[in-house]
């Protein structure tokens, strides 16, 4: 299964430290943004105060083509190495200026024709940062102060250095710890649902009862966990109600079968009674076979318990002894090893090693002999001497209702597919060989974790004519 | 022998009567749980037979309340379950045997006999198959009514297969039952023993046979 919503916390920590990094960008965007304000306002009143004091020192209005200014109000700015410059017209004519050269190369640039108010020149050759003026009227006259932009983007410049330093050790480490406590949370706030999917993990049908923790959840999971419960609370009753089903049917249909063959066993021997007491016998084992099926198909079967095959194996082959000498035929066990399944179901698989030898019966000629084997890993072998299965007939035989050509008169065709059933109930698998020599070889194959390629294999090995095994599994179409 | 049926099926309750008292039983019927506690206390049953499925109950209750006041009367289950966990339920609870229904009432008897043979049911019991009789106490073999002389051993084998006639015996149960734990047995010591009792069954011109289970054990069965 592939989960693809990867990591709650990878996927915190990542979009935390783009938050945190967008914060700081906003952070030092915003603090520029409101340097550069201020600094332009600074200039603005600087200009501003430059115009008054420089309008308050002007000399009266006269006619003259030029004016002089005393030289403690034009030496500072002669002093500022044209950075401030002050220009002053009547009319259109230049009458004073702070530096009459800066003036000559200064005056193409300004705007024209030169408003009232702030204004701005453009960068130059000579000023790369261009140059803030203010042009304002003093009487009838009109005087243009200007200065350069260097000074402001200086300050810029040192405010942003500073305001770097000071993110980096103070906001990053801010955004790391952030970061930190929000992976932190999400890992400890998630850790109960290991609990919880320790739990889920034991959900069985066999263990309906089972449900998942819900202590310590944190509130944003605690739905989902519920309504699993809710879930596997409802999936305990549909079990419960098959399993009634089961119980009940097996006990409506058996209890008249079994009223019946009292009566029967109480009218005595005649050719007739002998003949219905054979039918209700085959009634009695076809409504059995159907329950069983019924019981596989419907209930899962209760695989914890450990069983020994070949004490399994003992235990089918004691049952079906008076059926064995009836039909004179010898039941044997071969020698083997001792082999264990862990995990299994014993009255299952002795029925199923009991069906196996029950059909080989029916198959097998008189003074024949009908072999068990047991072997390793996890094998259950059942050898006659009959006619043997067409390769045709092979993988039919282990279908429902599937009766052989040379069927057993009694046989309803449903105990090779139980065996089938309980087989797959194990993981495992049956199949029908030939038996070297002539006869047929059934084999139950229970190999604990193994796939149905190499079962199918081992009974490959066990085949005289290489592929000619036919499998019966749940999944022998896949 | 006085046996109880405890059977809700009245139909099949007074059929099983019938037939039990036919075959030399003394029967009581109960069809109920309730009936059936009342009668376990009053009466010491020499076998209950015990369907599972009462109208008031569990008859495995019944069963469990029958171990806990100590009772060993054996108890066969009637049982229309035979799910792959009812029957291991039902002989953890203290059954000494079970049928699944439908069974053949003939079956059944043989089954109650079994019971009243095992070594704890009751002492002196005459053991019969066939032309052969052996009474458990004086431990004589009988063919026919005729008295015929056995080894210790062989009568002792036949005795533990006349036990479970028809049924399979384990090889291992039989080397338990013949020999001491610390007894040196040779390898074919069984076979020795088995071949030495047919041929005594040949001579007397019985009608048993001791047929071998390969691999598993041996049986004792009517000549067919």
């Amino acid at each position: 299964m592939t989960v693809h919503g990867g990591s709650l916390s990878v996927r915190l920590g990542w979009r935390l430290a783009a938050v945190m990094l967008v914060a700081i960008a906003l952070a030092a965007g915003g603090v520029a943004w409101r340097a550069i304000a201020t600094v332009h306002e600074l200039d603005d009143s600087a200009l501003q105060s430059q115009v008054r004091v420089i309008g308050a020192r002007l000399p009266p209005e006269g006619d003259a083509a030029s004016i002089t200014l005393p030289d403690d109000l034009v030496a500072p700015f002669r002093a500022s190495d044209g950075d401030n410059v002050f220009l002053i017209y009547q009319g259109s004519h230049l009458v004073a200026t702070s530096d009459p050269a800066e003036a000559a190369r200064l005056e193409p640039l300004l705007p024209h024709p030169l408003q009232l108010g702030f204004f701005r020149v453009p960068p130059s050759v000579a000023r790369i940062h261009g140059m803030i003026g203010l042009a304002a009227y003093q009487g009838m006259r009109r005087v243009v102060v200007l200065q350069g932009r260097e000074q402001s983007a200086v300050l810029l410049d040192s405010l942003a250095g500073n305001f770097l330093v000071a993110v980096i050790w103070l906001l990053l480490p801010l955004g790391l710890v952030t970061t930190g406590v929000g992976v932190w949370t999400i890992r400890r706030g998630l850790s109960p649902l290991r609990h919880v999917s320790a739990a889920a993990a034991r959900v069985d049908p066999n263990q309906p009862g089972e449900r998942l923790p819900t202590t310590a959840l944190p509130s944003e999971v605690a739905p989902l966990v519920l309504a699993m419960n809710d879930a596997l609370a409802r999936l305990e009753l549909a079990l419960q109600a098959q399993r009634r089903f089961v119980a009940e049917a097996a006990h409506a249909l058996r209890t008249p079968l079994a009223v019946l063959t009292a009566r029967l066993d109480g009218v005595g021997d005649g050719e007739t009674a002998e003949a219905v007491r054979l039918d209700v016998d085959r009634m009695a084992r076809l409504v059995g076979q159907l329950l069983r099926m019924a019981r596989l198909e419907g209930l899962p079967l209760d695989l914890t318990q450990p069983v020994d095959l070949r004490a399994a194996a003992v235990e089918a082959i004691t049952a079906l002894v008076p059926l064995a000498l009836r039909d004179r035929i010898d039941l044997a066990l071969l020698d083997g090893p001792s082999v264990i399944l862990p995990h299994g179901n014993r009255p299952a698989l002795v029925l199923a090693v009991a069906n196996l030898i029950e059909n080989a019966l029916a198959h097998a000629p008189p003074n024949s002999t009908v072999e068990v084997v047991v072997g390793a890993p996890a094998r259950v072998s059942v050898r006659d001497e009959g006619p043997g299965v067409a390769l045709a007939d092979r993988a039919r035989i282990f279908e429902r209702f599937e009766r052989g050509p040379a069927s057993h008169e009694a046989g309803a065709g449903l105990g090779l597919a139980i065996v089938a059933e309980i087989a797959a109930a194990h993981g495992g698998s049956a199949c029908v060989t030939g038996r070297p020599g002539g006869g047929a070889a059934f084999h139950l194959v229970l190999h604990p974790g193994d796939s149905a390629a190499s079962q199918w294999l081992e009974c490959e090995n066990e085949n005289v004519e290489p592929s000619d095994s036919v499998w019966a599994t749940s999944n022998a179409a896949a | 022998m006085r046996l109880l049926v405890v059977e809700d099926e009245r139909e099949l309750a007074q059929l099983l009567r019938t037939a039990l008292e036919r075959a030399g039983f003394a029967v009581d019927l109960a069809f109920d749980l309730a009936q059936a506690d009342d009668h376990l206390v009053m009466t010491a049953y020499d076998t209950v037979i015990l369907d599972l499925s009462l109208p008031d109950g569990d008859g495995l209750a019944s069963l469990r309340r029958l171990r806990a006041r100590r009772s060993t009367v054996p108890v066969l289950l009637l049982t229309a379950r035979d799910g792959f966990e009812d029957r291991v339920t039902g002989l953890d609870a203290g059954a000494d045997d079970y049928l699944i229904k439908p069974f053949h009432v003939p079956e059944l008897i043989a089954r109650v006999r079994a019971l009243l043979r095992r070594p704890d049911a009751a002492l002196g019991v005459t053991l019969t198959l066939g032309r052969v009789a052996l009474d458990t106490t004086t431990r004589q073999v009988r063919v026919g009514g005729v008295d015929v002389a056995f080894s210790v051993r062989e009568t002792t084998l036949l005795e533990l297969l006349l036990r479970r006639q028809t049924r399979v015996v384990s090889r291992e149960a039989l080397e338990q039952g013949l020999y001491s734990f610390d007894a040196q047995l040779g390898s074919n010591a069984m076979e020795v023993l088995v071949y030495r009792l047919r041929r005594k069954l040949d001579e007397a011109a019985t009608d048993l046979c001791v047929h071998t289970v390969r691999g598993v054990g041996y049986v004792l069965a009517e000549r067919a």
